[in-house]
């Protein structure tokens, strides 16, 4: 026996041979069993998707707002150490102000006079 | 528009993807029915079987490590249960079309007569091993090729022909007196 006789003679096995349309309602009885699977999935899958993001809210939230009260406090007291920081120190305003004869006379002659901070230093250690 | 590959079908499946699932059982459904043929030999349980196999691979899907290879792992499945499905019942007597996918069937002396055709085959099919049976049905109903056989039954492709060969050969003296009834209509 041929090959192709063979092989046509086994088609009499399909259950399709002489019924047209049997795999498509064999699919469809295998579907309407397999719904209520595929709804319990795909609401697994929703959940899943909720659990990560409320996970990451639940995580990321605590985790900012930590952050953001640690900026404020180290703000707050760095501001409270140095008032004056940032604020850059004027030589004019220094002399404008009310110096000595003395004072101004020995922090030019004296050993203040190396530098302008040394001077400054002296000046302002000097006020009365 | 592309085909999508088992792996890609599989993920979506996993999350509930009807369409996905579907598309599965569409290319499967009749490879299954070969397998399940080929263990059980009775047309209304290997249906039962297949259908059964669908339900536990659904719900078993995350067990598909290597989604890849879905159609072994299917099939082993199907294989399993066609399996169960013998030692769990005793087999009723006589085949039947099943009732419900068979609605628009031929008329009931063809359909006596298919089941004699049927059951004659049958007979010369119990004759082969349940590998033969399997590689015969797939390889001449299914139109796989050998190659396919081989990477889905996971077994070396020369031991895939060498089946096929020798299921052949006794099928060749075993259906020798059929040659009339071929393609009945």
């Amino acid at each position: 026996m041929k090959n192709e006789r063979r092989v046509a003679l086994l088609r009499v096995l399909d259950p399709a041979h002489e019924n047209p349309g049997y795999w498509e309602r064999f699919r469809a009885e295998i579907m309407e069993r397999a719904a209520f699977e595929l709804a319990r999935r795909r609401e697994l899958a929703r959940e899943s998707v909720e659990l990560v993001l409320s996970g990451w809210s639940r995580s990321l939230i605590p985790v900012a707002l930590a952050a953001a009260v640690i900026a404020a406090i180290l703000v707050s007291s760095e501001a409270v150490r140095d008032p004056g920081a940032g604020v850059p120190l004027v030589l004019e305003d220094v002399l404008a102000t009310d110096i000595s004869d003395e004072v101004l006379e020995t922090a030019i002659t004296g050993e203040a006079h190396a530098s302008p901070v040394a001077f400054m230093a002296f000046v302002e250690g000097n006020r009365p | 528009m592309r085909e999508r590959s088992d792996a890609e079908l599989v993920t979506r499946a996993r999350s509930g993807h009807a369409e996905s699932f579907g598309e599965l059982v569409r290319r499967y459904q009749q490879p299954a029915f070969s397998i399940a043929l080929s263990v059980i030999g009775r047309h209304q349980n290997a249906e039962d079987a297949v259908q059964e196999s669908f339900m536990v691979a659904l719900q078993r899907l995350e067990d598909c490590r290597n989604p890849d290879r879905f159609a072994g792992w299917f099939l082993t499945i199907v294989r399993n249960r066609s399996r169960n499905l013998i030692r769990r019942e005793s087999l009723r007597s006589g085949d039947q079309i099943p009732a419900s996918a068979s609605n628009a069937g031929p008329s009931p002396e063809k359909a006596a007569s298919l089941a004699e055709l049927r059951e004659g085959l049958q007979e010369a099919l119990n004759k082969l091993s349940e590998v033969q049976r399997e590689i015969v049905l797939l390889h001449d109903l299914e139109g796989w090729k050998h190659s396919e056989i081989a990477e889905r039954l996971g077994m070396p492709s020369g031991t895939v022909r060498s089946h096929l060969h020798f299921a052949r050969k006794a099928l060749r003296v075993e259906l020798s007196g059929w040659r009339d009834h071929l393609a009945p209509s």
